[in-house]
């Protein structure tokens, strides 16, 4: 490095970040400073600093510079000291768009070494080269996004009032989708949606290229969107490709399906897509006139009704191979398979094999999800509807003016179903605000849905102009001039919510299994939120949901922020081990308490499945945004049989719209044992080398990467059994 | 072992179980007392009878019939048969609910038995270890075990109208010499037992013991089986519907 001489009048030379080395000029913090600023405007519809404003920060800092005696200056630190005469001047929000965002230099190396920042987060990032790069850019991310939101929403968030999920992808993404696989059969595949990063594939002809398109579109449809990517009607859609398949050809190209989706491990900074398909046994009514589109064309003389008998092997060939498991026999967790639940494939004797090899996949690895069309609040046989990802759920009504164009796949009419954005509300804190009193908690629930409602529009504005502007370009892609694959006005912008428990616990002083009072009131509260959401449908036109959040780290999140901000009454009603969090709470806040999820009850709560389900399934109908009925089977071996009794249980005679089975299972690293139970030696080789894997909140993943507080939740999962 | 009246000495319920009544969902009702001491058994806090267990029978009635998810009820323990009047009357309550009842029973008690056989839908029947005084007493901790007892309630188990499960758990080095494995198989024919299987009335199952939860401390020592090994016990039973039951092979009970 070249000797600067030191002059004790002037400024030193400045070593800049793109690599010069240059004199101080005053001039360019003034002129950084008026277009830097300009973002004020852009963000916050406030003015940006004047030449003259600019000018006197300029002359402060020079004068500030010129006193420290320093021998080098640096760009990041002229910055700092602007920022701090920014400050001092009142300038807050302009200092908000000068600051430079990024992370101390010891956190990037903890990231690097798998530890410190969010290295528990998400429990499907594995620790990996791409996952430390994918956390330095989050980092960057949310630090960014939250200066750019305006302050009080972002306050809010940061207070723990609401939680913002995925903000690392707030200016880029939108959320989720359900993809229609006619549109990909019949355009083709552009997996950067233009054609100019990628080879443009022709519609495909053959079995085995639709299924890898099918596979291609979910990765590359997880470039451009935050969470799950799913195909609603999988089976269905698939079929045309597989009529002249014998079953051994249909389980071949079933299980080239579920490697594909486990081991293209290239998204977001490495995991697989997160991925669902739905299972349809059979032709659905809404589907069984409508032409089948495939091959690059709409076929004039098949219809998907002629293709039912396929659709029906396909779907026994994908659970075959799910409950064969890999080679290891270990599970595949993904693409997740929700299993459609119809009165027909209960009641015509035809299906009974579906429906058996779902509760063997059940009993098995717990991996299948039991999407519920049977309760008429899901639109029954005339709408299209999917659960998808992490439990939520859309929707598309029969009767709305599109629906048979969609059907008819006319003009390339398709579905298009997904997620905007999710805010979760920090329901506890509603209740703590209002002083135990239901008038005003009703009043800060309504303000509180506000603020999730400004930054669910503020998100979807941003979006759509992304969008527009080509920067999603997978999900606006228009081959041959089709209307956008991504229908990007009809997103559903989702309000979760954690802790309903809580709520009613301190509002009434029970929790929700404890009393009719505590059920009452949550009844009575998520029926004020849906009506609340229903103004905000009517009055923005925007599709509004309610939902129960997974909230993998939201439950703890907010937990841990009610025990700073609410101490006192947080303490007495978080769940998990508070003893052991406080003293850890100075140090880190991955501590092992959290809220109830959603509006379910206490998962360590000593009431039987009956009961759980008598409470939880009055939830369902309000929920149309997406809920989910847990069952935990515990470390036992079920009988598939009596799984498959429950099932029509399920199914035919409860308002339960999705549910699964979660079973602890344990595999065995050093002779590839796969048991059930959670265990920390192999049963069969003794080895300690054991991994467990349970459900963490809607998906399966190994337990050591879970968060302290989804861990502490696992360990007291009530398992049915009771004393007395 | 007499028991007030109206009360049975029950330390648990499970309300619903898939895993204890073959193919239906049940709750699961645990009585207290059992006349064996196994080492291997996983519920031998159950074995004394407490007085912190002495339950009202109408607890567990009312239990049963708010319960909409079960489609059976099944008796475990200990040993149900000790407490017979309490286990008539909650049997007969269960099936006038519409539930299948059933019981788990060592097989010691054949009158009893017999007294209850009519109103039940299954019948787990555990088999300790091949028909020899000397291995029996040595998994049961019984000094000098009643083997005609037990054979007796096969034959009677045989000739009812209710499912006949039977059941051996596999303890390395206890109950698992092939070689003597005929003992049963031959009784189990003499029975009747392969017709009933044939009807697809009756199955054995062979299970996997588990250390873990074993009473004796000795036993937790002793290795799981192996699948390979329940597999070579099931062999010798040359009958339709032998399971075998273990960790590995959740899911579907595979049959050989």
């Amino acid at each position: 490095m070249t000797e600067v001489i030191q002059n004790g009048k002037m400024p030193p030379p400045v070593r800049r970040s793109d690599g010069v080395i240059v004199p101080f000029t005053k001039d360019l913090i003034v002129k950084s400073l008026v277009k830097e600023t300009q973002l004020v405007s852009v963000l916050y519809g406030e003015n940006p600093l004047t030449e003259q404003e600019a000018m006197m920060i300029a002359s402060e800092v020079e004068e500030e510079i010129t006193h420290m005696q320093l021998k080098m200056l640096s760009g990041p630190l002229i910055r700092e000291i602007v920022n701090v005469k920014l400050l001092e001047h009142g300038f807050a929000k302009h200092r908000n768009v000068y600051t430079r965002v990024g992370m101390p230099l010891y956190d990037v190396y903890q990231i690097d070494n798998s530890e410190g920042y969010e290295s528990k987060e998400n429990a499907n990032l594995q620790a990996n080269p791409e996952t430390f790069h994918k956390k330095k850019a989050d980092f960057l991310s949310k630090e960014s996004y939250l200066l750019m939101i305006p302050s009080h929403i972002a306050d809010a968030h940061l207070r723990g009032d609401i939680h913002l999920h995925d903000l690392e992808y707030w200016g880029t993404r939108p959320f989720c989708q359900d993809w229609d696989l006619r549109y990909f059969f019949y355009y083709g595949l552009m997996p950067d949606g233009t054609g100019t990063h990628t080879s443009v594939a022709g519609p495909a002809k053959h079995a085995e290229v639709a299924i890898l398109h099918a596979a291609k579109v979910l990765g590359a449809a997880q470039t451009n969107f935050a969470g799950g990517q799913g195909f609603f009607n999988f089976t269905v859609f698939m079929a045309p490709y597989l009529k002249d398949f014998d079953d051994r050809k249909l389980h071949q190209t079933a299980q080239m399906f579920l490697y594909e989706m486990t081991q293209l491990y290239v998204a977001r900074g490495g995991q697989p897509v997160f991925s669902s398909i739905q299972i349809e046994s059979g032709v659905p009514k809404v589907w069984q006139n409508a032409p089948v589109v495939s091959h690059g064309k709409k076929w004039t003389d098949l219809r998907y009704g002629d293709l039912e008998d396929v659709v029906h092997r396909f779907s026994i060939a994908l659970l075959d191979e799910y409950l064969e498991g890999d080679a290891l026999k270990k599970m595949f967790n993904f693409p997740k398979p929700e299993v459609v639940q119809r009165s027909r494939y209960w009641n015509d004797k035809n299906f009974e094999d579906v429906m058996m090899r779902a509760a063997e996949l059940s009993a098995k690895f717990g991996s299948t999800y039991y999407d519920n069309l049977i309760p008429s609040y899901r639109g029954g046989e005339d709408g299209v509807s999917c659960f998808q990802c992490c439990a939520y759920s859309f929707s598309e009504d029969g009767n709305s003016e599109s629906f048979q164009k969609k059907i008819n796949f006319e003009d390339g009419a398709h579905f298009s179903m997904g997620g905007m954005q999710v805010v979760t509300l920090n329901l506890p804190r509603i209740a703590y605000k209002s002083g135990g009193d239901e008038t005003r908690m009703f009043e800060t629930l309504q303000d509180t849905m506000e603020l999730a409602k400004e930054a669910l529009l503020l998100k979807d504005k941003i979006t759509i102009r992304q969008f527009e502007r080509g920067l999603v370009p997978f999900a606006s892609q228009r081959p041959k001039g089709a209307p956008p694959a991504v229908d990007i006005h009809n997103l559903s912008l989702t309000m979760g919510f954690v802790g309903m428990n809580e709520l009613v616990e301190y509002m009434t002083g029970y929790q929700i299994h404890e009393d009719p009072s505590a059920q009452k009131l949550a009844l009575k509260t998520l029926i004020m939120m849906d009506k609340i959401r229903k103004s905000f449908a009517e009055a923005t036109g925007k599709k509004f949901s309610i939902a129960r959040t997974p909230a993998e780290s939201a439950a703890q999140r907010f937990a841990v922020a009610d025990l700073i901000h609410y101490p006192k009454f947080a303490r007495e009603l978080v769940k998990g081990d508070l003893e052991t969090s406080l003293p850890l709470l100075e140090s880190t806040k991955d501590v092992p308490v959290f809220y109830t999820n959603g509006a379910h009850v206490n998962v360590a709560a000593a009431v039987p499945l009956d009961q759980r389900l008598d409470i939880e399934q009055k939830f369902f109908p309000i929920l149309k945004g997406g809920d989910i009925f847990h069952v935990w089977l515990g470390e036992a071996n079920p009988d598939p049989e009596a799984l498959l009794k429950l099932n029509r249980k399920l199914a035919t005679d409860s308002w339960v719209g999705y549910w699964s089975h979660t079973k602890d299972i344990t595999m065995c690293r050093s002779c590839g044992y796969v048991g059930g139970g959670m265990s920390s030696r192999c049963p069969v080789c003794g080895s300690e080398s054991v991994k467990s894997f349970s459900r963490i909140t809607g998906y399966y993943q190994d337990v050591s990467s879970w968060n302290a507080a989804k861990r502490q939740e696992l360990k007291e999962r009530y398992r049915v059994r009771i004393g007395k | 072992m007499s028991v007030a009246a109206g009360k049975v000495y029950a330390a648990e319920m499970v309300p619903v179980s898939f895993c204890d009544f073959i193919s239906e969902p049940a709750s699961v009702i645990f009585f207290s007392g059992c006349n064996f001491d196994c080492g291997y058994c996983q519920n031998w806090r159950l074995k004394k009878q407490l007085d912190e267990a002495l339950t009202p029978i109408s607890v567990i009635s009312d239990a049963l019939a708010r319960n909409k998810l079960i489609s059976a009820c099944k008796v475990t323990g200990g040993e149900p048969l000790l407490q017979l009047e309490p286990l008539i009357e909650i049997g007969k309550f269960a099936k006038s609910i519409g539930l299948k009842f059933g019981i788990d029973t060592n097989g010691s008690l054949p009158d009893r038995l017999e007294q209850v056989l009519p109103i039940l839908d299954l019948v787990s029947l555990d088999i300790k270890a091949p028909f020899d005084r000397h291995a029996y007493s040595k998994v049961t901790c019984i000094p000098s075990p009643d083997l005609d007892s037990i054979k007796s309630s096969i034959r009677l188990a045989v000739r009812s109208s209710a499912y006949l499960d039977i059941r051996m758990v596999i303890i390395p080095g206890y109950n698992d010499d092939l070689s003597m494995m005929g003992t049963i198989d031959s009784e189990l024919r003499s029975a009747g037992f392969s017709a009933k299987a044939e009807s697809g009335m009756a199955c054995i199952t062979i299970v996997e013991f588990l250390p873990e939860n074993a009473h004796s401390q000795l036993l937790r020592t002793v290795p799981n089986p192996s699948v390979e090994l329940l597999r070579n016990v099931a062999s010798k039973f040359a009958f339709k519907n032998v399971r075998i039951s273990h960790r590995a092979l959740s899911g579907r009970l595979r049959q050989d």
